[in-house]
């Protein structure tokens, strides 16, 4: 019998004596699911196929039971329920999710023990929005549930390409820590993900002591140490800014992406929002950015300068001269940028205290001091800014890594995550300098690029299935609560580091005990700890503020003329973010919120320079740069600045994960083109000198929507519904500026001739009784109804993923997306307003979801009544009643209804245009089809849709009656606020509020009846929508 | 005098004889030429049956036998896999599956027109004809009844579309119009099955008279219900034919009217219009006459049915498809005059996005086909040569294809939101399954002119001079056998005509 480490369980007496039978088991959590069960088929003997073929006769014969559908039931009871759980009744669990050293704080719903829905946790500042407590959580926190269920994801120990096991692991291990022990580990090198958790430092260090010659190493693709140099260059000392956007009425950004890719983004939005939440009250703040690729945060400014990455040194110079800040020779501005330059400057004067200006974090150091400096003189710090105390890394870069491997330096090389062979600097050349390192151990939740060429592969623990802690932006701890045990057995960093430092305790629970026994050093740890459990969060923990500093402006700051060749702006992808989440279908699915891009990057190009090559969306370029050239798809996006061509980064992947069955291609395999293989060190985000050629080549694009690209009578038409010129008011967009609206609040219910415009039909079916109280609630049906704030609205995508998360919404993959059949069921229709050619021109996202029509245009005419209201007036699916005839999609005028063409949820996205078609009664038990790991991911609220079915949004009815119903088990009123839709929940900028209309003091009801609101073709069709939009008003700097 | 008007009318029957699309006042021109009496009616309509089919005939069945595999294999792989195998998309649910269900059904008016209101206008020139025209109506409402079946999601679960009784409770939404739908062409189908069969009676007693097999005997007996032609049977079987057409007129009307709804009633720029009803009649009697004639033309020629199914048949044929095509044509001008004097420029836009949106070809097609092309009638020479007039056919049909493709695509891929505007491109799929539904309509009509009366004799009969012996214009004295000679007729009239074949 072999030995049984002390911390490990045993499943059964044959596990005990770890036969070679168990070992083969245990390698699959689920022993019944056989990836390579689809293959066998092939092989049925000839016995076996008469036995199946007359079994399937017989039955067929007996009064068409083969179409006779009864539901499959897997019963397995507990014998002895766990304590404190009922089955069916979801738990969620606050974490935190570490991205590149910042924690995302979050709330895990788990059902029966899986977890199937990432929010924000509403109690931590910084996913709760200032206005509310609705915690709110990015696009790619809330995917990252789907990770766990990735059947491509790693699965066991590999140790010089040979699958194996963490035990040997652990042993092969012992010999090589006590041959490191002995030389104090020289020859030891660790390249870490940049970290903030107090566990994982408290190991370093714990690392460090063992072996006193270990060099640590950080790397991360879209980390940049400018701003923490620029910091310490003006002050002196390390800090980190946190903006307070709420409390300022003047921002102004230099290529910083504040509310899209900031790590605090979520919290920011959400102040942000703050501040544009005042417009009805006729004051709003102004947002300036002037950037070199059209952002996110680009798109909600008021006033915006695209720009080249080369003169935003000069631009910030000019205002900081025009502030009176520094002293530096006057710069030449080109006509474009000198009124930018003077309103930011007049309007920062006129708000002195209430401005703030952030620095993209990417930009040289200089200039990071050089806004400090401009802050510290407008009276931001401490005011709409504050220094917080955050310690920094001591770790060195990747390029001394690799110098040191290349000098033969490194004979043992630990990567805790990461993915270096892919995306360190391209002329490092990493994967080569590898090979000159003996002991290569990767640890990585993917079998990736990286995990190809080292020793020992292992599998990483999912950040839901293991226990770990972080810090939010502001420092504030949090521990990240697993919930579920490793599905592939993987491990955390934390564990790894504990087993090289030769801890006691080895695994992440006992780990992150013991770092909190140090945190939580008052009172009762056990009942502290569940407190912080409890919380999510260590109260007082956040980062102490840094006062009385004075920054100083760098004396001289480095401008150069613009240049005669492309500026290549490498930026972080909207989904895949630096292309470790490639392999998640949400996110690859997700379109970009400018580009409407879907499984894909392209090299985003101006129109001007576009039409000056000639060049055509979806014409392969070859960009040449630093010696290195890049064959990629264009892509025209109208308001990118001249000469700038923006790439994201995180395509192009070759081993994003294991395939699985026969497939050939992992999901995020071979997606897009690999940006990396031109970024070299020193021109990380920004590689000037590029030079850019048609290859004559094209490559079909897939996008979501795709009007700018349309013939001329397209456009024409586009341009009469959402309007022509800039701030114009239209059918579908109903907007005005700022000026306009403070003037004359009924602005947007007027006729042409200015009378205020009677509804030509009484707006609602039901209205709520005249003289409404308390009382009434009783006896008034609730109606339910949506308002969204355009004037809000940033595009980001969250609720989409929060939609596809909670109603198991499937993805359909590249060539069906590009057939217009994405799923989503609800959609941001962004669209740009102005002459494409002009340098900014505006755009506006419109989330569109159902409308919920009262007077429903799908319901008149289904033939089999799949589609009708329910007592509360939602317009529902009744899925087993559809037979797919699509009318109600024909005759839907906003196109919010989604339809199953095919069994998308069996589909593999990647490899088949149409599924194999399988033989048998298709209206059989569809989760058949369906992987059994994918198939974990869902929400059990939610009906799985078979194909030939039509769906669409229902205000998350599941969730509207479980709150009905528990609120009623309690003997409790439901109250305004009480039911929160997935989509509102997500909203960082809380755009979307959903309520009772039968009650005329709730929120929603409120927004309906605000100056601004408007039904979406309400008035054209007598739709008579539930859902009301509040028109955009927007504060463009006066010329 | 007497016999010098004979003569004179002798001589004008002469002439009709070779060509009777002449009108002249003084004569009405024959139905039957080629000197056929009823027994050469008979003779000539059984041969078609009787003899051994004509290489063309087979190398018809084999193509269409073909497609109708073709079809099949791909509605199998549709059930199958699901029916994103087509090219639909969201804004264009509806791709070829509809616009195939539209264009059959379409197709499918001239029969029961020819054969029910032409009847009861006693137009007796329909007896040629009405056979063929009611067999493809069949066939044509059988291509078209497929789609909808199998266009749908879930294709095993259409019958939730009937109002059929069930445990569930459920029952069929009566305010859409694609239940009206089902009723509509349900009842077409039903009647123009029942008119047709009810015609063919007295003609398949005739065939099973003449059976020479056993089978054939027992098989046509069995359909011809004991048809022994007393007079009461044919009381009978007048007084049902004539209850029948009045029956089947409304039915010809109501059917696109109907199918139209699917259309007009939503709310779909470029579908919602009040014009489409009569305008949709008027297509389908367009396309129905297109198919007749494509159908027809060759038939006559293969089968040796030139004296019956005679140029002026075709010529009458021709100028319906002419007046047809010219109300289809005003009812296109109407549609953007409305959309242009209507203040509605969600509608205008679609008009507009139709002749120079990305489809404008479809709309150059449709044009051409269903307005230009048919103008070729009005000109008699281009109307008498078969070639052309076939040519022109064809156009028609194709034409209305893309009408329906027109509406259907250029509607739905740009209606109100344009971030939801899309392209719609069909796939192979969609592509085999249209040619596979001709394989389906050819292989029925192929086999229905192998093994049924393909003229209706007993009514073409009732046309002659001979179903006259006291009337007309000739008087008793007129020799009813001497109309010769006649370039498609053989001299030998007692001979058995193809007999050497």
């Amino acid at each position: 019998m072999k030995h049984v480490t002390q911390r490990e369980y045993w499943r059964s007496l044959d596990h005990l004596a770890n036969t070679p039978q168990v070992r083969e088991l245990g390698k699959h959590e689920f022993a019944s699911y056989d990836p390579e069960e689809m293959k066998s088929f092939g092989s049925v003997s000839r016995r076996r196929f008469m036995q199946l073929m007359s079994a399937s006769m017989a039955l067929a014969g007996l009064a068409l039971s083969g179409c006779r559908r009864w539901p499959e039931e897997h019963l397995a009871p507990f014998t002895s329920r766990p304590h404190d759980s009922l089955p069916g009744v979801p738990r969620q669990y606050a974490s935190i999710y570490e991205i590149d050293g910042v924690g995302r704080p979050l709330l895990i719903t788990c059902f029966d023990g899986r977890p199937i829905k990432v929010d924000g946790n509403p109690l931590h500042p910084f996913s709760a929005t200032v206005q509310g407590k609705i915690g709110s959580a990015d696009a790619i926190s809330q995917a990252s549930v789907l990770d766990v269920y990735d059947p491509e994801r790693s699965r066991t120990v590999v140790a010089s390409g040979k699958e194996t096991e963490w035990q040997l692991f652990v042993n092969q291990m012992k010999p090589l820590a006590s041959s490191l022990a002995e030389k104090q580990g020289d020859g030891l090198a660790f390249l870490c993900e940049p970290s903030s958790s107090p566990s994982t430092g408290r190991l370093i260090a714990a690392v460090a002591a063992k072996y006193p010659k270990a060099s640590w190493y950080e790397y991360a693709p879209l980390v940049s140490t400018n701003e923490a140099s620029g910091i310490k260059q003006s002050i002196g000392r390390t800090a980190r800014l946190n903006l307070h956007l709420d409390k300022a009425k003047v921002i102004v950004s230099i290529d910083a992406d504040l509310l899209g890719s900031h790590p605090a983004h979520t919290r920011y939005a959400g102040d942000w929002a703050v501040g544009r939440r005042t417009a009805d009250s006729g004051s709003m703040s102004r947002m300036y950015i002037a950037e070199s690729v059209f952002s996110i945060t680009g798109t909600v400014a008021d006033g915006r300068l695209p720009s080249r990455p080369s003169r935003l040194g000069a631009i910030l110079t000019a205002v900081a001269s025009g502030l009176g800040v520094g002293s530096y020779p006057a710069v030449e501005l080109s006509a474009d940028e000198k009124p930018f330059v003077a309103a930011v400057i007049k309007d920062i004067q006129a708000n002195s205290g209430a401005a703030v200006i952030a620095i993209g974090s990417h930009l040289p150091a200089e200039l990071h001091a050089l806004g400090l400096a401009i802050n510290a003189k407008i009276g931001a710090i401490g005011a709409t800014l504050t220094l917080l105390d955050a310690p920094d890394s001591a770790a060195g870069s990747i390029n001394d890594l690799v110098t040191k491997m290349k000098a033969k330096g490194v004979d043992t090389l630990v990567m805790l995550g990461g993915n270096p062979v892919y995306d360190a600097p391209a002329d490092l050349d990493f994967a080569s300098a590898l090979k000159n390192v003996a002991n290569s151990i990767h640890l990585s939740l993917y079998y990736n690029e990286t995990s190809h060429l080292v020793g020992w592969h292992v599998p990483k623990a999912h950040y839901l299935e293991a226990w770990g802690d972080a810090r939010s932006w502001d420092g504030a701890v949090s521990v990240c609560q697993p919930t579920i045990l490793p599905l592939f057995n993987g491990k955390t960093s934390d564990e790894t580091l504990a087993l090289i430092a030769g801890e006691t305790e080895l695994d992440s629970y006992s780990i992150v005990q013991k770092t909190f026994k140090s945190i939580l050093t008052a009172g009762d740890f056990d009942l502290s700890f569940k407190k912080v459990l409890n919380a999510g969060l260590v109260d007082g923990s956040a980062f102490g503020l840094v006062n009385g500093v004075t920054p100083a402006a760098p004396a001289s700051i480095t401008v150069t003329p613009a240049a005669a060749n492309f500026e290549i702006r490498f930026q972080q992808d909207s989904r895949v973010y630096d292309g470790r989440f490639a392999n998640n279908g949400w996110l690859e699915e997700l379109p970009d919120p400018l580009t409407k891009l879907v499984w894909d990057n392209a090299a985003l190009v101006s129109v001007r320079d576009a039409k000056q090559a000639g060049i055509n969306n979806g014409d392969i370029l070859n960009l040449t740069v630093n010696g290195r050239s890049l064959q990629i798809a264009a892509y025209i996006l109208p308001g990118q600045p001249l000469g700038v061509i923006g790439m994201s980064l995180g395509y192009g992947r070759t081993a994003a994960g294991n395939p699985i069955k026969d497939r050939e291609l992992a999901v995020g395999d071979k997606v897009g083109f690999d940006s990396y293989t031109i970024r070299t060190v020193g021109s990380e985000f920004v590689a000037a000198g590029a030079t850019m050629a048609k290859t004559g080549d094209t490559y079909p694009l897939a996008m979501t929507q795709n009007h700018h690209l349309m013939d001329e009578v397209g456009m024409e038409g586009r341009a009469e519904r959402v309007g022509k010129d800039k701030y114009e008011d239209s059918d579908i967009i109903r907007e005005a500026k700022l000026s306009e609206y403070a003037k004359d609040n009924k602005l947007f219910q007027r006729n042409e001739d200015g009378s205020i415009a009677l509804p030509v039909y009484p707006p609602e079916l039901f209205e709520p009784p005249m003289n409404y109280t308390t009382a009434d609630k009783e006896t008034t049906p609730h109606r339910w109804g949506m308002a969204i704030d355009m004037n809000s609205c940033i595009g980001c995508h969250a609720c989409v993923t929060a939609c596809q998360s909670e109603n198991n919404i499937p993805i359909v993959g590249k060539d069906h997306a590009m057939n217009g059949r994405a799923m989503h069921w609800i959609r941001i229709d962004r669209y740009f307003k102005g002459e494409a050619e002009e340098p900014s021109p505006e755009v506006t996202y419109q989330p569109l979801t159902c409308q919920q029509c009262e007077n429903a245009p799908c319901e008149q005419v289904c033939p089999v009544g799949a589609t009708m209201h329910d007592t509360e007036g939602i317009n529902v699916m009744v899925y087993n009643r559809c037979v797919g005839t699509r009318y109600c999609s024909n005759n839907c005028p906003y196109k919010v209804r989604r339809f199953n063409y095919l069994d998308f949820h069996s589909q593999d996205p990647r490899t088949d245009k149409y599924p194999k078609p399988y033989l048998g009664i298709p209206d059989q038990q569809q989760m058949d089809q369906v992987d059994k790991i994918k198939a974990m991911v869902f929400n059990p609220e939610v009906t799985v849709r078979m194909r030939g079915v039509m769906e669409k949004c229902n205000f998350c009815l599941q969730r509207i009656h479980n709150t009905q119903i528990n609120k009623r088990n309690a003997g409790e009123e439901l109250q305004d606020g009480d039911v929160v839709t997935a989509c509102q929940q997500a909203c960082p900028t809380q755009a979307i509020v959903f309520g009772d209309l039968a009650d005329p003091n709730s929120k929603v009801s409120q927004w309906h009846k605000n100056n601004r609101a408007y039904g979406l073709l309400a008035e054209t069709l007598n739709t008579r929508p539930r859902n009301r939009y509040l028109a955009k008003i927007s504060n463009p700097p006066e010329a | 005098m007497a016999t010098e008007v004979a003569q004179l009318f002798d001589a004008i029957a002469r002439q009709h004889n070779a060509d009777n699309t002449t009108d002249d006042p003084r004569f009405r021109a024959p139905l039957v030429v080629g000197g056929l009496d009823i027994a050469g009616v008979t003779r000539t309509v059984c041969g078609v049956s009787e003899r051994s089919m004509p290489p063309a005939w087979y190398v018809a069945l084999g193509i269409s036998l073909c497609l109708l595999g073709m079809f099949g294999t791909c509605i199998g792989y549709l059930i199958l896999t699901g029916v994103g195998v087509w090219g639909n998309n969201i804004p264009d649910a509806w791709g070829f599956g509809i616009v195939n269900f539209v264009f059959w059904v379409g197709i499918g008016h001239a029969g029961t027109l020819i054969s029910a209101i032409l009847y009861l206008f006693r137009q007796n020139w329909r007896t040629g004809i009405n056979r063929m025209a009611e067999a493809m109506t069949i066939f044509a409402v059988m291509c078209a009844g497929v789609f909808p079946g199998i266009h749908v999601g879930r294709p095993w679960l259409a019958y939730y579309l009937f109002p059929i009784p069930n445990q569930m409770s459920l029952w069929p939404q009566f305010r859409s119009p694609l239940l009206w739908d089902v009723f509509a062409v349900g009842t077409y189908a039903t009647v123009s099955l029942i008119f047709w069969y009810t015609g063919m009676v007295p003609d398949i007693a005739t065939f099973r008279d003449r059976a020479t097999s056993k089978i054939k005997q027992f098989v046509y007996g069995i359909f011809a219900l004991g048809w022994n032609g007393s007079s009461r049977h044919w009381h009978r079987y007048e007084r049902a034919y004539l209850i029948l057409a009045a029956l089947a007129t409304p039915l010809v009307l109501s059917v696109h009217s109907v199918v139209s709804f699917d259309f007009a009633v939503s709310q779909v720029p470029g579908w919602h219009t009040t014009i489409f009803p009569p305008y949709f009649v008027a297509g389908a009697i367009y396309g129905g006459f297109a198919m007749v004639l494509c159908l027809v033309i060759p038939a006559r020629e293969l089968f040796g049915l030139k004296d019956v199914i005679t140029k002026r048949h075709i010529d009458n044929m021709a100028k319906i498809l002419l007046a047809t095509s010219m109300m289809v044509g005003y009812s296109y001008l109407m549609e953007f005059f409305v959309a242009a004097y209507g203040n509605n420029k969600f509608e205008r836009f679609t008009f507009f996005n139709r002749v120079f949106g990305p489809y404008w070809w479809g709309w150059c097609i449709m044009t051409f086909c269903n307005v230009v092309s048919p103008q070729i009638v009005w000109s008699k020479k281009l109307r008498s040569n078969m070639v052309i007039l076939w040519i022109a056919a064809v156009f028609g049909n194709v034409g209305m294809w893309f009408e329906r493709f027109e509406i259907i695509v250029t509607s739905l891929t740009r209606d109100f939101v344009p971030s939801s505007w899309h392209q719609f491109t069909p796939t192979w799929v969609d592509l085999c399954t249209l040619a596979g539904s001709f394989g389906l309509f050819g292989t029925m009509f192929c086999l229905f002119c192998k093994y049924l009366p393909t003229v209706a004799m007993a009514e073409v009969k009732t046309v002659l001079p001979q179903a006259h012996a006291h009337g007309g214009h000739l008087g008793p004295d007129a020799k009813r056998t001497d109309y010769r000679p006649d370039e498609h007729s053989d001299p030998d009239l007692d001979a058995p005509r193809f007999a050497n074949r």
